[in-house]
C-alpha cells in the first residue's frame, strides 16, 4: 500500500516540479524578472503538493490500527465482546493473521474468515481514502501554490525555510530517541524502586539478587545493594584509565609532534584499526592471553591471583580505550596554533619544553574531555567484562580480586528466561539507569570542556 | 607586465646589491647567496645582506615578496617547516648558524624574534615575559625575575596599562597590547639581533611612537632587522632599508639614500605607489 501511494505521490511531485517551474520561466519572460531561479518556484509547488500526503499519513499511521481494531470488536458476536481484555487480544491477534494469510489457531470460533474478511475490507477502504484524499488535497494545495507564484513571490527564501525544518525535525527524531529511551528505562526502574529502598539500591553493600521463589525459602533474600558494583566498575576503569592515558599521551605527542609524515601515514591507521577490533575479540584475549599471564607472573611471586582478576581485565579494556585517547589527544594537540610553537622555539625553548610548557597546557582541557569520554566508554563497556569478569559481587578495591561490574549483572539479570515484574530482573533497569545517567553526566562535562577549549582559539 | 618586470630584474646585475658593509668589523650577521625553497617554489634567490652592529635595517616590498620568509632565516625558524629548504652561507658573529655544531636552541634565544601576527601564549602576562628567562635560567632568584618582567613590560610600553592585572591571561589583551607583550617577551632574553616582523601593523599611533622610541633605544647595543609596510616608519627608524620584489634583493643601501634617489626602477615605483 504504502510503497505504490509513495510512487504515486513522487510521480506527482515530479510532474508539478517540471510544470511550476514552466510557468515561472513563463512569468520570467512576461515580466522579465524573476525573483528566484525557475526551479525554486518547481520545489515551492511540489512541497505544497506533498503537504497535505504527509499529513494524512501521519494521521493514518497515528490513528488507522485503533479505528479499524475498535470497528472489528463492534462486528464481532456478543459473547465474544464480552471476554476479558486479555482473550479479547488473543482473539483479535489471531482474526489479524488469519487476515494477513498466516493461519494460525482456526478454530477459536466459527466466524473467524467472516471477522478478517472485515478487517480487511476496512483497511481497503481506509487505503483508498488515504490515496484519493491525498491526491484531492494536494492538488488544491498545489493550485493555491500555482496561483501564488508571481514574478516577486521569493520562492527561494520558502525552500531555505523549508530546508531548515528539514534539518531541524531530523535533529529533534534524534533527541525524541534518546528521551524515549530514557523514559522507557526510568519507568521499569521507578517500578523497582517500589519496592526496593532507593538508598539501599544506591548505597548497600551487598550484591545478591536470587530471590525466594517459594515463601520461606532460605538464602534467597534478595539483596540489592550495589555499591559492590559500582566499586567493581570503577576498580576496572581506573585500571583501564591507568593504562590507556600515560600510552595515549604520549602516543599523540609522539605523533602530532615528532613522528615525521611518513610514520604517521603509517601509525595513525593502525592504531584506527586497534579501535575497529570487536570487543568479543578483546574479550577472548582477556580470557585466553592475558588472564592466565597475570595469574602466571602472581604464582612467580607468590600471589594468588583470581583468573577473573580486575587486572587483567582494566588491562585489556585499556589496551582497547587507547586508541581513543590517542586520537581525541592528537586532534587537540595538533590543534594548538601553529604560531604559539613558533613564539617557544623563537624564545629558544627546546621541542620538550615547547611541548611541556607551551603545547600540553593550552591542550590539557581538550584531553581531559578527551580522558573523560573514554572514562565513559569503559565504564559502559560490557562484552570484555562479560567474558573476562568475574560474577561475584565482591567489595573490594584490590585489583587481583575477580570483582564483576554494573554491565555484567545487567546482562546476567536479563538473560534466561526471567519474569518481567520481579525485582531481580527490574532491577537491571535501575543499574541500566544509573550507568546511563553517570555516563551522561561525564559526557556533558566531557562535552564541556572541549568546547570551551575550541572557543579559545578560535 | 610580467615581462616588464623581468626585464626590471635584469637591470638588476648591472648594480652591486650584495648589502655589504663598508667597515666589516661592525658585521653582526651575514647572509651570501641565500636561496629558500617551498617545495617546488622558490621564495628567495640569492639574497646577499649584511646586517650591522648598532643599525637598524629595514625590509621592504610588496606582499609575498619573501621578507617574513628572509627573517626566519636568521634564526632558523624555517626548519620547523617541513617542505621548506634553505641553503647559502649564513653566520652571526663569524659563526655558522646552519653548520651542525650550532646549537639552534642558543641561537634562537641571540635572535629573538617578534611576530606578524600576535602570538601571546595562553598564560598570565607575567607567565608570557617570564617564559624565556625562566628557560634560560637568565634570573637567580624571584624577585630578580618580577625586576626584569616589570622591566621588559615597561620598554615595550606595556607597563601602564597591565600594571594591576598582570597575573591575567595575555590573550585577554587587545590586538595592539598583545603585539607590545610579544615585543616585551622577546626582550626580556636580552638577544644580541632582533628580528621584527612589522611590529606596528596593529598599533596606533601612540603605541607605535613608543615601539620607534623603543627601537631607537635597543639600537645602541643590539642590531634589529625590521620588517615593515610603511614607507615613513621605515624612514624614522632605521639607517638602511633592503627592497624585495617577488623574492630578490633588488637594492639595498642608506635609507635615505633608497628614498630619495633609489637606484632601481622598480625601488622607485614602489616607493612613490606605482606597481609595475
Ligand atoms: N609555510 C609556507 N609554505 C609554503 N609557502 C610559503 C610558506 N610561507 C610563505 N610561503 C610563500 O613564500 C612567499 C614569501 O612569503 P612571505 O611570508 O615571506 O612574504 P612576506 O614578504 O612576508 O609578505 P607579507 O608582507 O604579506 O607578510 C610567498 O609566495 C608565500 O606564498
Ligand atoms: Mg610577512
Amino acid at each position: 500500500m504504502f510503497g505504490f501511494l509513495f510512487i504515486i505521490i513522487l510521480l506527482f511531485c515530479l510532474a508539478i516540479f517540471f510544470i511550476a517551474k514552466r510557468h515561472a520561466i513563463n512569468i520570467k519572460k512576461q515580466n522579465g524578472f524573476l525573483h528566484s531561479l525557475p526551479k525554486y518556484y518547481g520545489f515551492y509547488a511540489s512541497l505544497w503538493f506533498s503537504i497535505p500526503t504527509l499529513c494524512i499519513v501521519l494521521l493514518y499511521s497515528l490513528f488507522a490500527e485503533s479505528f479499524v481494531t475498535s470497528n472489528l470488536v463492534n462486528s464481532l458476536p456478543e459473547n465474544i465482546k464480552n471476554l476479558s481484555d486479555n482473550e479479547l487480544t488473543l482473539v483479535l491477534n489471531n482474526i489479524k493473521n488469519f487476515a494477513v494469510g498466516n493461519i494460525s489457531d482456526s478454530s477459536s470460533f466459527a466466524s473467524i474468515q467472516q471477522a478478517a474478511d472485515f478487517y480487511n475490507a476496512q483497511y481497503d477502504l481506509i487505503h483508498s481514502v488515504v490515496l484519493y484524499s491525498s491526491l484531492i488535497l494536494g492538488l488544491l494545495t498545489f493550485i493555491y501554490a500555482y496561483r501564488s507564484i508571481t514574478a516577486t513571490y521569493r520562492a527561494r527564501n520558502f525552500i531555505e525555510n523549508a530546508i531548515y525544518l528539514l534539518f531541524f525535525s531530523s535533529a529533534l527524531v534524534a533527541i525524541f530517541v534518546t528521551a524515549g529511551i530514557l523514559l522507557s528505562v526510568l519507568f521499569e526502574a521507578l517500578r523497582f524502586f517500589e519496592v526496593i529502598n532507593f538508598s539501599d539500591f544506591l548505597f548497600g553493600l551487598s550484591w545478591s539478587p536470587q530471590m525466594a521463589i517459594r515463601e520461606g525459602q532460605v538464602g534467597s533474600s534478595g539483596l540489592f545493594g550495589a555499591m559492590p558494583l559500582f566499586a567493581g566498575t570503577i576498580l576496572i576503569s581506573l585500571i583501564a584509565l591507568l593504562l590507556a592515558v600515560p600510552i595515549g599521551l604520549l602516543t599523540a605527542i609522539y605523533l602530532s609532534e615528532y613522528a615525521d609524515t611518513k610514520v604517521r601515514a603509517i601509525t595513525k591507521p593502525i592504531l584506527e584499526i586497534l579501535s575497529g577490533i570487536p570487543t568479543v575479540v578483546y574479550g577472548f584475549f582477556a580470557v585466553v592471553t592475558v588472564a592466565p599471564f597475570i595469574r602466571h607472573v602472581g604464582s612467580l611471586v607468590g600471589l594468588d591471583i583470581a583468573s577473573e582478576s580486575a587486572l587483567g581485565v582494566g588491562l585489556v579494556m585499556g589496551i582497547m580505550i587507547i586508541p581513543l585517547v590517542s586520537s581525541l589527544s592528537d586532534d587537540v594537540i595538533s590543534s594548538v596554533p601553529q604560531s604559539l610553537r613558533e613564539g617557544s622555539y623563537g624564545l629558544g625553548a627546546t621541542k620538550s619544553e615547547t611541548i611541556k610548557k607551551v603545547i600540553l597546557p593550552a591542550a590539557l582541557p581538550g584531553i581531559i574531555g578527551g580522558i573523560l569520554l573514554a572514562a565513559s566508554r569503559a565504564i559502559g563497556e560490557t562484552m570484555i567484562v562479560v567474558m573476562a569478569a568475574g560474577l561475584s559481587a565482591k567489595l573490594s578495591f584490590n585489583p587481583i580480586d575477580a570483582v564483576t561490574t554494573v554491565t555484567v549483572q545487567i546482562v546476567t539479570l536479563l538473560t534466561g528466561d526471567q519474569e518481567f515484574d520481579s525485582p531481580k530482573t527490574l532491577a537491571a533497569f535501575a543499574l541500566g539507569l544509573t550507568l546511563f545517567v553517570f555516563t551522561l553526566f561525564l559526557n556533558f562535562i566531557a562535552l564541556k570542556i572541549v568546547r570551551k577549549y575550541r572557543e579559545q582559539y578560535e | 607586465m610580467k615581462n616588464i618586470d623581468q626585464h626590471n630584474v635584469n637591470q638588476k646585475k648591472e648594480f652591486e646589491t650584495v648589502g655589504s658593509i663598508s667597515s666589516s668589523k661592525d658585521v653582526v650577521m651575514s647572509v651570501k647567496d641565500c636561496n629558500v625553497f617551498y617545495g617546488e617554489n622558490q621564495a628567495l634567490k640569492n639574497i646577499n645582506l649584511e646586517v650591522g652592529k648598532s643599525e637598524v635595517i629595514a625590509l621592504i616590498g610588496p606582499s609575498g615578496c619573501g621578507k617574513s620568509t628572509f627573517l626566519r632565516c636568521l634564526n632558523r625558524l624555517n626548519d620547523t617547516i617541513d617542505s621548506c629548504r634553505v641553503t647559502g652561507e649564513f653566520s652571526l658573529e663569524g659563526e655558522d648558524i646552519y653548520s651542525g655544531d650550532m646549537d639552534v636552541v642558543l641561537l634562537r634565544a641571540r635572535v629573538g624574534m617578534v611576530f606578524q601576527k600576535p602570538n601571546p601564549f595562553p598564560k598570565s602576562i607575567y607567565e608570557n615575559v617570564a617564559y624565556g628567562p625562566k628557560i634560560h635560567g637568565i634570573t637567580s632568584s624571584k624577585r630578580e625575575l618580577d625586576e626584569l618582567v616589570d622591566l621588559s613590560l615597561d620598554r615595550a610600553g606595556l607597563l601602564e596599562e597591565v600594571k594591576d592585572r598582570i597575573h591575567s591571561p595575555g590573550t585577554s589583551l587587545s590586538g595592539g597590547q598583545q603585539q607590545r607583550l610579544c615585543i616585551a617577551r622577546a626582550i626580556a632574553i636580552k638577544p644580541d639581533v632582533i628580528l621584527m616582523d612589522e611590529p606596528c601593523s596593529a598599533l596606533d599611533p601612540i603605541a607605535t611612537e613608543k615601539i620607534e622610541g623603543l627601537i631607537n633605544e635597543l639600537k645602541e647595543n643590539y642590531a634589529i632587522v625590521m620588517v615593515t609596510h610603511s614607507m615613513s616608519q621605515a624612514a624614522r627608524v632605521s639607517q638602511r632599508a633592503a627592497y624585495f620584489h617577488l623574492g630578490d634583493l633588488i637594492e639595498v643601501g642608506d635609507t635615505k639614500k633608497i628614498f630619495e634617489d633609489p637606484e632601481h626602477e622598480l625601488t622607485k615605483n614602489y616607493i612613490h605607489g606605482r606597481t609595475g
